[in-house]
């Protein structure tokens, strides 16, 4: 017989409870959402590497030359 | 009346026989009286000081201790600018909710210290406000956090009308902690949100980052709490004072 994962336990006020439904739903969109930003920042950082290694150039020297 | 209470301020007059009495009255130093009743009773009367400015008294009732300036009895000591409102330890929990009505219109603005000692595993820490035991998610949030990783790297993260103010992380056995003034939560005016965060951890490594964070929530909206979410489990503390307003 399957059993019910555990939701997370939250910290409301003073009492300490399982999540509710909706707030389990917002907790993974909010943790579908950061994973998505991080691979946009890890995306963004990589292309950058990209374009300096392609220049020749470190991180420094382009900072120096953006000003 | 407590034991140290008196119901008068002698004066004595050159030759006068002093007693036990009149020596124990004179010798209890700041006077204390039972109320401000008693206190005004005990001057101007017949072998009794006159009121004058520079004489204290102890007010039982209040606790408080007294001056005359000359015209008036004034309290000793100043209104303290911040004020304790609530607090609480937490323990592998995924979000940490100030109580409704942290924020009342007793206080203008707030001042939050947050400290989450370890988490069950890497976790982003997001913020957001509160209102009757709901969190906001809707898309008022901007945010600008100018920062640095302790390896050189930048560490800034931004955000323009989303969910939820974004703060960096914690790295399981590293701490997260923010300090935060929270402005205006419950008056007509945005509220905004500025202070710094001092997080550890990224998505791989175990990082320092120091973040100077500024946050509005970009509706007039009033709330009564605010809180603090994580993508894992996390332990740690809280504090909530009010700035005073005058």
């Amino acid at each position: 017989m399957a059993t019910a994962t555990p939701k997370p336990m939250v910290l409301d006020g003073h009492e300490v409870r399982e999540m509710t439904d909706a707030e389990l739903a917002q907790h993974e969109l909010d943790k579908a959402e950061a994973a998505a930003q991080a691979a946009a920042q890890a995306s963004r950082a990589a292309s950058r590497q990209a374009v300096l290694d392609k220049l020749g150039l470190t991180a420094d020297e382009a900072a120096a030359l953006l000003g | 009346m407590g034991a140290n209470a008196v119901t008068t301020v002698p004066v004595y007059t050159a030759g006068e026989v002093l007693t036990a009495a009149d020596m124990n009255i004179t010798n209890s130093g700041i006077p204390v009286f039972a109320t401000t009743v008693t206190r005004d009773a005990a001057f101007g009367g017949t072998g009794e000081k006159t009121l004058a400015e520079g004489q204290f008294a102890y007010i039982e009732a209040t606790n408080t201790t007294q001056y005359y300036d000359g015209a008036a009895w004034q309290s000793v000591g100043v209104t303290p600018g911040l004020v304790f409102i609530t607090g609480a330890t937490f323990s592998a929990v995924t979000s940490v909710s100030l109580p409704t009505s942290t924020f009342s219109a007793t206080y203008t603005n707030y001042l939050v210290q947050f400290y989450a000692t370890t988490a069950t595993a890497q976790a982003d820490i997001t913020a957001r406000f509160r209102a009757a035991g709901a969190d906001n998610t809707t898309s008022n949030y901007s945010y600008a956090s100018n920062g640095v990783y302790s390896n050189g790297n930048d560490a800034n993260l931004s955000g323009n009308a989303v969910s939820s103010f974004a703060m960096r992380g914690i790295y399981t056995n590293l701490p997260f902690s923010a300090t935060l003034t929270i402005s205006e939560p419950q008056t007509a005016n945005e509220a905004t949100v500025t202070g710094m965060v001092n997080a550890n951890g990224n998505t791989t490594t175990a990082l320092t980052a120091s973040l100077a964070f500024a946050g509005l929530f970009n509706d007039s909206t009033s709330f009564d709490s605010f809180s603090f979410l994580a993508s894992a489990a996390i332990t740690g503390n809280y504090k909530v004072y009010g700035y005073s307003n005058s």
